[in-house]
């Protein structure tokens, strides 16, 4: 008994070596996500339909085939080409750790779209026809009215999609990135304890999802006090 | 192309398998999901509990490590076990086959007690009463009422949960299961064309959640058709 509580401190110890790289995956792959989101929605929404089809095509083939496979599309698949090889993208695809951020930033700039046109969608009409009415030009509208509110009303099912990209960055240890899933599995090659060590990391992996549900709570909190006051 | 004449039969057994896959794991996701939902609506505290634990625990953990913990895990707890009969036993393990198809039909089935509880609650009161009063006992108002009227209601957040099993199905390949990913990287090692090798896979699985769309499209459409000559 002794043993294993011994093994299950260092090892988590050593499992928090790697919470820099998962941190890092996330955000990086989060805030270039968000803005590969907007300009992937305002094609969408632009109307044109040589802007909109892209977008709805590229959506649809990154939200119906899973994230593992777009990883290893990128990591194993990419060298094939030789213009790859040779472009200056190179060196951020020859590593794991491009690769798995390229790949998350793509996955998840197609999920956070959707989720932001849902909330475009949920913007009241009557709202743009009293912009127009006080003429307001299209972007102008855009900027002050709908998207303000939309961010309001997507922001539920965004820190839904901020959980799931920080259990995707779990994937990029499948491709030698050594985030805490990846320090996990290699304590678990050498000690085979997999009890011990998978479930330390599991709980720490449920306090971060914790901490993410709770400040998304309070973003939403902060953003809704002005609708609170009419529900009184 | 030419790279992939003699591997189709190989990708055909693997999409075979990720259809096997997704069958089982389906039939166990509703189970699992019912379960929970019924646990979460029920009077019994503990009953709430646990239902409770289960979905923060698996909605809270990355699917790739619940798959290698029930996989190894299972391995070592069963190899432990075979080795107190026969101590020759040095390895024995479930096979990935059901580890991984039981880990992701866990881990959905956490996802679906939340939109089952969601759908029972939204069940119109009125027609359990009716059932009632037409003297219905608990368990013909479950089948013939609550089910028929919450499936409807369930069936769009249904749909997203069958989109995230197929997708789910290609993490099993990390422990081993020879489907579409598994047979990508070994054709890779014999032909050194990866990216042809592994968008095969990437088009297999989008055919899969095409298909299942189309399936929820129309399941929807039966679902609410005698509601629109209303």
């Amino acid at each position: 008994m002794n043993e294993s509580v011994s093994l299950i401190f260092d090892s988590v110890l050593q499992m928090l070596g790697g919470i820099g790289m998962t941190f890092q995956l996330m955000f990086v792959s989060g805030i270039l996500g968000l803005l590969l989101a907007i300009i992937l929605l305002l094609m969408r929404i632009s109307g044109k339909w040589y802007l909109n089809w892209p977008a709805q095509a590229y959506i649809y083939v990154f939200r119906g085939t899973p994230i593992l496979v777009q990883i290893f599309i990128i990591y194993y698949g990419l060298p094939q080409f030789e213009f790859i090889r040779d472009s200056i993208f190179w060196p951020i695809l020859r590593e794991g750790y491009g690769c798995a951020i390229v790949g998350l930033i793509l996955n998840s700039g197609a999920y956070v779209s959707e989720i932001l046109r849902g909330g475009v969608i949920g913007v009241n009409p009557g709202l743009g026809e009293a912009g127009s009415a006080l003429g307001l030009s299209a972007r102008q509208r855009f900027i002050h009215i709908t998207a303000p509110i939309a961010a309001r009303l997507a922001l539920p099912a965004y820190s839904n999609e901020i959980i799931s990209l920080m259990k995707s960055t779990a994937l990029a240890s499948t491709i030698t990135v050594m985030d805490m899933t990846g320090i996990a599995r290699t304590i678990v090659a050498e000690t085979y304890a997999p009890y011990e060590i998978f479930i330390s990391l599991a709980i720490i992996y449920m306090i971060l999802t914790f901490f993410i549900q709770k400040s998304f709570g309070r973003i939403e909190n902060f953003l809704g006090r002005y609708t609170k006051q009419l529900e009184i | 192309m030419e790279a992939l004449n003699g591997w189709w039969d190989d990708y055909f057994w693997g999409s075979v398998v990720v259809f096997k896959i997704f069958i089982t794991s389906l039939i166990l996701m509703v189970i699992f999901g019912l379960i929970g939902a019924m646990a979460k609506l029920s009077n019994n505290r503990i009953a709430q509990k646990l239902a409770a634990a289960y979905t923060v625990i698996f909605r809270g953990t990355p699917e790739i490590l619940v798959i290698l913990l029930l996989y190894f895990g299972s391995a070592i707890t069963l190899t432990a076990i075979a080795q107190i009969f026969n101590p020759d036993i040095k390895f024995l393990d479930i096979p990935p086959f059901w580890a991984g198809t039981f880990a992701i039909s866990v881990i959905v089935g956490s996802y679906a007690t939340e939109t089952f509880r969601g759908a029972f609650l939204g069940v119109d009161p009125g027609s359990v009463e009716a059932a009632r009063a037409l003297g219905l006992s608990n368990f013909k108002t479950f089948i013939y009422v609550r089910i028929p009227e919450m499936w409807r209601i369930a069936l769009p957040p249904f749909g997203n949960h069958m989109l995230s099993l197929i997708k789910d199905t290609a993490l099993i390949s990390i422990i081993g299961l020879n489907e579409t990913l598994y047979v990508a990287k070994q054709a890779t090692s014999v032909t050194s064309k990866p990216f042809t090798m592994y968008i095969v896979v990437g088009c297999i699985y989008l055919a899969f959640s095409t298909a299942i769309t189309l399936t929820v499209m129309g399941l929807e459409k039966y679902a609410n058709h005698h509601l629109e000559d209303a």
